[in-house]
């Protein structure tokens, strides 16, 4: 069978020889491989794209291997893998612009808000707990955004452990 | 060395735990280490009891108790207080469990300081001279050539220092993240059991003695901050003071926050993060079911490491004997290491 998948690399030396280690070992083939060090994506990465031969077992393994060896598998024969980041606001959220708080989550590439669910306290602080959708590697740039909102609009944020 | 005389500097609720476990655990500690425990003085903040023959711990813990103040112990009784107590009677180790002061750290700092001068081991519970001045103190110590332990200044009978640096001494510590703080973790384990409010709680928790009358240095995370500090220094090589942390409290947290995060099967717990790039107390979300899902008083930490991956601790954060097991396995470890 065949996969395609891309994974993201760290921009230093060695990092493509690393990656392509466990495909000899686990007895899969490679059949391409696409590697574009001039294009980095918005966390500084650079993505790989691959396509494999191989037994199912094998081509698993490799996958696996991948993941332990802290390779982010961004994409699997066509789907991109998502990863959600729960967060809670608590402050004026609808008086500081609750429209522009999402848009700039929102704007984020290949980030999507998923659901919102907020308590409304009158004329107080209100609180409400967002679930977030973010392709797999981009949780620091939703946090780092999440931050910054948070400063600007004087938000208390209750982040994941 | 077959017998250690201690001199017990704050006798406040650690202090009277100190006395009240080694009354209880004399024997035992002769037994592990062939040195008898002997309390050659004990202070509070204005007076003393001295005696180089020794005061029977029992009735200090009465004495204090009943009187209020420890110059009227039978006979021994004195009106010396803070630093002059140590030129007054002969010791080997210094328990220092005065209360802590995140402002400028005294008496603790002077008192410790001096012990070192004088050669003297010291175990302590107090966290103000460690947050504000870690390098200092240790620095200090190591250049007297005495033993300096302060076990029990994070997570009261909850083991972490000593077990992060002996048990888990082949591992390098990536980070730790953890509930430090029992007051805080009982007022938002009740806010989350019950869905009432804040305020609701913190009263309660005045009225039961879990949190102080000014309960500003737990519920503001400043409790929590200065064990980030303790932690970042002691396990992780961090050269950080009080003022590198990052702190949020949990006084803005209220019911609705509680149970948004429910109804995603989450918790709010106040987390201090120690991590070469962040060190920070803050409100957290944290999985339900998962290690940080502890409640009430305990406190817990989960220690990253290269070799062991994550390792997780729980005990009771405070309480006086509690707290005084921390200071009394110091002790024992000081003498194993004597003899």
């Amino acid at each position: 069978m065949r996969i395609n998948l891309v994974l993201e690399l760290l921009d230093s030396p060695g990092q493509l020889v690393k990656a392509l280690e466990p495909i000899s070992v686990y007895g899969a083939n490679l059949v391409t491989v696409i590697h574009k060090r001039d294009y980095k994506n918005e966390n500084g990465k650079v993505p790989v794209q691959l396509t494999l031969e191989g037994e199912h077992e094998d081509l698993k393994k490799v996958v696996d291997r991948f993941e332990e060896l802290g390779f982010s598998i961004i994409e699997l024969d066509g789907v991109v893998r998502k990863e959600k980041i729960t967060t809670i606001f608590f402050g004026h959220i609808v008086d500081q612009d609750l429209r522009d708080t999402m848009d700039r989550i929102n704007e984020l590439e290949g980030v999507v808000i998923v659901a919102f669910d907020i308590k409304l306290n009158g004329e107080k602080e209100s609180t409400a707990l967002i679930n977030v959708e973010a392709d797999i590697g981009k949780k620091q740039i939703v946090f780092d955004k999440i931050a910054e909102i948070a400063e600007e609009k004087k938000l208390l944020v209750i982040n994941e452990v | 060395m077959d017998e250690c005389k201690v001199i017990i500097m704050g006798f406040g609720s650690v202090g009277q735990g100190v006395a009240n476990a080694l009354s209880m655990k004399k024997d035992l500690i002769k037994d592990k280490t062939g040195v008898a425990v002997k309390v050659v003085a004990a202070a509070d903040s204005s007076s003393s009891a001295i005696s180089q023959e020794g005061l029977d711990e029992e009735l200090l813990v009465k004495t204090k108790n009943e009187k209020g103040k420890l110059s009227v112990y039978p006979e021994f009784g004195s009106d010396l207080n803070g630093a002059d107590v140590l030129d007054a009677v002969e010791y080997d180790c210094l328990i220092e469990a005065t209360p802590t002061n995140i402002v400028d750290a005294q008496p603790a700092l002077s008192l410790t300081l001096k012990a070192f001068e004088q050669g003297k081991d010291v175990v302590t519970s107090n966290k103000g001279h460690l947050a504000l001045k870690f390098k200092e103190v240790v620095g200090a110590a190591e250049e007297a050539g005495v033993e300096f332990k302060y076990e029990a200044s994070v997570g009261g009978s909850m083991p972490i220092i000593n077990f992060t640096k002996d048990t888990l001494a082949s591992c390098e510590i990536k980070s730790i993240k953890g509930i430090l703080n029992g007051t805080t973790n009982y007022i938002l384990s009740r806010m989350t059991s019950e869905g009432s409010e804040y305020e609701v709680i913190l009263k309660e928790s005045q009225e039961l003695g879990i949190a102080e009358t000014d309960p500003t240095q737990d519920v503001e995370g400043i409790d929590a901050a200065c064990k980030t500090v303790i932690l970042a220094n002691s396990l992780l090589g961090i050269d950080a003071t009080y003022s590198d942390v990052k702190v949020e409290g949990i006084s803005n947290i209220n019911s609705q926050a509680i149970e948004l995060a429910k109804k995603d099967d989450y918790l709010i717990k106040l987390i201090a993060e120690v991590s070469p790039d962040n060190l920070q107390v803050s409100p957290r979300l944290v999985k339900r079911g998962s290690s940080y899902d502890v409640s009430g008083t305990l406190n817990m930490a989960t220690i990253k490491t290269d070799l062991a991956d994550e390792v997780s601790v729980i005990g009771l954060g405070a309480g006086s004997l509690e707290t005084a097991s921390a200071m009394l396995t110091d002790l024992i470890s000081i003498l194993k290491n004597k003899n």
